[in-house]
């Protein structure tokens, strides 16, 4: 479960970027977080992974106060919660292996677990071929699912993607959002910061939108 | 019960504790090394440089400090009698010029060893020594101080015991060379200093940011590592042992380009520029001096990535 009680985050000297914000996200649910730039999203995003603290309020998960967490903590957390971004964040010198690995280096994990583990989520996104080829070799969308099956190669229970589908075309962002499916349906709680409004229509899922840095509609609330 | 399973479904860590996992950061530091070779040898590049310079500029100062040293064996005191000393009377004295402190060495120049002495120097105009005994030469001892009673104030010092000693007539050192190459060794020195403290300074201030310009163009590797969890000793310890490695190379190529440069001409610098300021030439630096150098390739490397981490982590 995760919540936000009246969360508010001003950077410095900058105006509000979220304002009093309040959300709950139950284990399991998939969620769309819309609003056009500048509206929050990926600061509201950055709080979920510990990359910055609130001013105000608290930011709760698994019942466990996020901003209280000491430095030594963020990487706990982490682990739990896997990410990707619009510029998917690939490392251009190392191979696809050794780009989704280092999930599973930082756990500590055997190279042959490892190595089989990878495949196997490799084959999952249709790119077993590519294990060995450089990133950089690879198209948009190629690289976007590399980069999610960085995320969730330890099963996370949290996976948060910020505008995953901004530099896709359709055929690719249906692909990705298919995936995002699969690993909802498997348990993971997933957060989509995206203004992509084909998408959010197509499916059928919550909606929560963002403007000046509060929720002005939450397609739960309106439902109850 | 379920927890208890999960752990049994634990993927096995490969070589749990330090050793394990210093076996995966060097591999790690290696593979890292190969994949920014261009990066790893700019590093390497600029940390051999500014230890090559560091390495001739020693190189000239400890021949120098040599030059210095050989000179200094000429401080001497001269010691005079009136009368030739018996060899009983020699002995009483060596010992009692042997106790004072800062006595290397006592040579006694008799009479005659005098005149021999003076008329090797008037070679070819033995002439002007007709008729000239040796008795009118007094007799003498002279003495060489150790290294550490070599300046001005402890030759003075030295001197005025040595009057004090009954039957010596009359003490020599030239107090005005002996001040001068004082002056000189200490102006040397500090010039010393002045220079090595600036080159050593130049050289971290150009290392340091190199290493922070590679570990900058790799900052989204850092960004990574913090997004899948990886804790802050996890990130920096490959990008430490890279930097080891780089500052070992470093240290490496400074040495044989330095020996490159002395066994190709410094060696004979002397004879090649009509300068033969030791008889023997320019000497190579010291095993130490060398362990030295190659320390602080080392300690640069780790230090620069050390210092650059810090900035560039931000969990």
């Amino acid at each position: 479960m995760i919540q936000l009680h009246n969360v508010s985050l001003a950077y410095q000297n900058d105006m509000a970027a979220l304002n009093n914000v309040s959300l709950k996200v139950p284990k399991g649910d998939f969620i769309f977080l819309t609003g056009q730039s500048g509206a929050g999203k990926s600061t509201l995003l950055k709080l979920l992974y510990g990359a910055l603290d609130p001013t105000q309020g608290q930011v709760v998960i698994d019942g466990q106060n996020i901003s209280r967490l000491s430095r030594s903590q963020i990487p706990l957390l982490r682990r739990k919660v896997g990410v990707v971004f619009q510029d998917f964040k690939l490392l251009p010198q190392r191979t696809v292996l050794e780009n989704v690995a280092v999930t599973l280096e930082v756990l500590g994990w055997g190279k042959k677990d490892i190595g089989k583990k990878v495949y196997h989520i490799l084959k999952q996104m249709g790119l077993e071929h590519k294990i060995n080829s450089s990133p950089l070799r690879l198209s948009g969308g190629e690289q976007q699912r590399i980069a999610l099956a960085r995320a969730l190669v330890n099963d996370p229970k949290i996976l948060l993607a910020d505008e995953p589908t901004g530099n896709l075309d359709e055929e690719n962002k249906e692909q990705i959002l298919a995936i995002f499916k699969e690993a909802n349906i498997r348990g993971t709680t997933v957060i989509v910061a995206t203004h992509d409004r084909r998408a959010i229509e197509n499916s059928h899922r919550r909606v929560v939108v963002l403007e000046k840095g509060r929720i002005v509609e939450d397609s739960d609330v309106v439902a109850e | 019960m379920s927890s208890r399973n999960k752990l049994a479904r634990r993927p096995k860590l490969e070589g749990e504790g330090f050793f394990g996992r210093f076996g995966y950061f060097f591999a790690r530091a290696v593979a890292n090394l190969r994949q920014n070779v261009l990066v790893s040898a700019l590093t390497i590049g600029t940390i051999s440089l500014s230890l090559l310079i560091i390495a001739l500029f020693l190189l000239v100062y400890v021949n120098l400090e040599k030059v210095a040293d050989t000179w200094s064996e000429k401080v001497q005191l001269t010691a005079f009698f009136q009368n030739e000393l018996s060899a009983d009377e020699f002995a009483t004295l060596k010992g009692r010029i042997a106790s004072l402190g800062g006595t290397e060495k006592i040579i006694y120049v008799s009479k005659n060893d005098a005149m021999k002495r003076f008329r090797a120097r008037l070679k070819g105009q033995e002439t002007f020594l007709e008729g000239v005994v040796p008795d009118v030469l007094p007799a003498a001892i002279e003495i060489s101080l150790n290294k550490n009673s070599r300046n001005s104030e402890a030759v003075d010092s030295y001197a005025s015991r040595l009057k004090r000693i009954p039957g010596i007539t009359e003490v020599q050192y030239g107090e005005e060379w002996v001040r001068r190459f004082n002056t000189f060794l200490t102006f040397m020195r500090l010039v010393g200093a002045l220079v090595g403290g600036f080159l050593i300074l130049a050289g971290l201030f150009i290392v340091s940011n190199t290493i922070k310009l590679t570990i900058y163009a790799r900052k989204d590797e850092l960004e990574v590592l913090g997004l899948v969890g990886a804790t802050r000793f996890f990130i920096k310890a490959p990008f430490l042992i890279e930097g080891i490695i780089q500052g070992a190379a470093g240290g490496l190529v400074a040495l044989l380009a330095l020996a490159a440069c002395y066994f190709g001409f410094l060696h004979n610098a002397g004879n090649f520029l009509s300068f033969n300021i030791t008889a023997a030439g320019l000497s190579f630096l010291p095993v130490t001096y060398l362990a030295a150098i190659f320390a602080g390739g080392i300690f640069v490397g780790f230090i620069g990535s050390l210092t650059s981490l810090k900035r560039f982590i931000t969990i």
